[in-house]
């Protein structure tokens, strides 16, 4: 089950394979390669996130460097109040499955996010339960994007990781999946392999 | 190419050459007005004088001295500033629908221990034949159309009523500091009927006056306008009254004035004059506007000072229930500096405000085009002038 406070922003531009969201909170972003959802029960879109930003609220309205005067980071915002309001927090979520309480479907849905769906950060059941199928990995590794897809995967798999209660065996059992898709392209399977690493 | 800007080039030299020229008589007179700024030695008379003069320019009224300056108070460590500005939608007689749109941004910034910020826009679309025009209560048929400069002065009562909600929406601890941009005076009701100026002056931004008034007995609220740049001139010439030779200043005699004493400080601005004079921070002694409408704001009568901004002078005006409380006065100095310098010279409040409430012109067509769709769906008739039309589509 979605808890509220695990929503983390509300669908801004939505597709097929991907949707943007606007964090509720400045800075308020979901790390990177956590599984989010959108929609109700009945029809959830899962997506990974692969990119964020903060910027300006408004594109001509650049931010300026405050804090030469500042003792702290803080004390800008503090001096500025009303930068929480000019600055937004995005992120962009790749769509890697859909389902229901009955099952999930590691596929492209048929429909893409609707606008101002609320998203949510996945709780670790959920994680768990999505991540019993490697299936997604086939979709993050042939994607194109503005990150580099072995820093996507890898990061991914950390945070999946954490979900699981045995991290390694999830981990290993990740890494055959992978070497199996990239059993032609060795520098990509060590490139990601190697962000895996256990700690 | 609608402005050939190689037609003018030369006569952009020709102008910058005459403003070189007269820079050194301006150094000149404004050395003169700075010196006899500091040497009035009789005030009292020199007030009962400017009382006393008949002139058709602005005089600024003594409340003190004239050479007097300031330093800022301290800022509390925990206060509020809110502001409201606005910007309209002109009624375009060119188009089918007689409407007029008003949009208001407000601002409250709380600053210190739970800083906080309320940023929001309010647009309101005026189409009742009460909006449009202003009707004279007692004379059947005798009206004002609401547009043009007459809708940016009911943009200004409305600006200052939002001012009062958000006053009055305030928890009462927090000292604060409520700021419009631009004048209190609105000088230009001076060109329009009686009936006019009772319903936007009397009961529209001085009755917003007077409950901020009535808000302020309650808590530590202050009124003030900021003027970035102002081109007044009401000290200077305060100063021209002390330098004429006649007893009493009438203007209409300066003509027949052969000695003309006073062109030796014609010219020179006030902002000109105190930036000679008042360090970074500190602010001027209080004048007080002399404006013919001003008969009319009785304890609101606008007393103003200038205040330096780094590199600026600023004029910034409070009623008079705000100059008589030295409370109030030092609260407005400290906080109207202070604003400026965390918005780099101008007040944040006022610049998010404006920010809030900016229409461009792509907005205007927008909303224009989304009236049209409305009419074309209820099947009302929507066609504007055959000039709209020839200015929308172009052609050859």
């Amino acid at each position: 089950m979605t808890e509220p406070s695990d929503r983390v922003g509300e669908v801004i531009e939505a597709s097929t394979t991907e949707f943007v969201a606007e964090c509720y909170e400045l800075y308020g972003l979901p790390p990177l390669g956590s599984l989010v959802s959108v929609g109700d029960a009945a029809d959830k879109t899962f997506g990974i996130v692969y990119h964020a930003t903060t910027a300006s609220v408004e594109p001509g309205r650049r931010p300026i460097a405050r804090g030469k005067d500042e003792v702290s980071e803080e004390g800008i915002y503090k001096s500025s109040p009303q930068l929480e309001k000019l600055l937004r927090s995005e992120f962009s979520a790749l769509v890697v499955g859909h389902g229901n309480s009955e099952a999930i479907h590691q596929f492209l849905p048929p429909k893409p996010a609707r606008i101002h769906g609320f998203v949510y950060l996945c709780p670790s059941e959920q994680v768990k339960t999505f991540s019993r199928s490697f299936d997604f990995l086939n979709l993050l590794i042939t994607t194109s994007l503005p990150v580099s897809v072995e820093e996507l995967v890898a990061a991914t798999l950390r945070q999946m990781g954490q979900a699981h209660e045995d991290k390694q065996a999830f981990l290993k059992a990740a890494g055959r999946e992978l070497a199996t898709l990239l059993s032609s392209d060795y520098s990509r399977l060590r490139a990601i392999l190697g962000r895996i690493a256990p700690e | 190419m609608a402005l050939d800007l190689s037609k003018i080039v030369s006569q952009v030299g020709a102008m910058v050459a005459r403003l070189r020229a007269d820079s050194r008589q301006r150094q000149e007179r404004l050395e003169h007005a700075l010196e006899m700024l500091g040497s009035q030695a009789d005030i009292g008379r020199l007030r009962d004088k400017i009382n006393a003069s008949r002139t058709t320019w602005l005089v600024a009224g003594l409340v003190g001295g004239l050479d007097e300056h300031y330093p800022s108070p301290p800022v509390t460590s925990d206060f509020t500033i809110i502001a409201s500005d606005g910007s309209h939608i002109d009624v375009d007689r060119h188009r089918s629908t007689r409407c007029y749109l008003i949009n208001i941004g407000s601002v409250t910034l709380h600053y210190g221990n739970n800083p906080e910020a309320v940023l929001y826009s309010l647009p309101s679309l005026y189409a009742g034949d009460e909006d449009l025009v202003i009707a004279a209560p007692e004379q059947r048929g005798r009206e004002q159309p609401v547009e043009g400069a007459l809708l940016g002065i009911k943009r200004s009562v409305d600006e200052c009523r939002h001012l009062v909600e958000l006053a009055a929406a305030l928890p009462a601890d927090s000292p604060t500091l409520a700021l419009l941009d631009g004048s209190l005076i609105l000088w230009n009701l001076e060109a329009y009927a009686e009936f006019v100026a009772e319903e936007l002056l009397d009961k529209g931004l001085l009755k917003c006056f007077e409950e901020l008034r009535k808000l302020s007995r309650e808590r530590k609220l202050a009124l003030a306008s900021y003027i970035s740049y102002p081109r007044s001139t009401d000290v200077v010439n305060a100063l021209r009254v002390a330098v004429c030779p006649e007893e009493t200043v009438d203007s209409d005699r300066c003509s027949a004035c052969d000695t003309r004493e006073c062109d030796a400080i014609a010219g020179v601005r006030d902002r000109e004059l105190f930036a000679g004079l008042l360090e970074p921070g500190e602010r001027s002694e209080l004048f007080i506007s002399s404006s013919k409408i001003q008969q009319r704001y009785g304890a609101h009568q606008v007393h103003f000072f200038y205040l330096r901004v780094d590199d600026e002078i600023a004029r910034v005006e409070i009623p008079k229930w705000v100059a008589d409380d030295n409370g109030l006065l030092s609260l407005t100095h400290a906080l109207v500096l202070d604003q400026c310098q965390r918005g780099h010279g101008y007040p944040v409040a006022l610049s998010e405000a404006h920010e809030k409430a900016v229409v461009t012109g792509a907005d205007a067509e927008n909303f224009w085009r989304l009236v049209e769709s409305s009419l074309v769906e209820e099947h009302l008739p929507f066609t504007g002038s055959a000039k709209n039309r020839s200015k929308r589509t172009r052609w050859v």
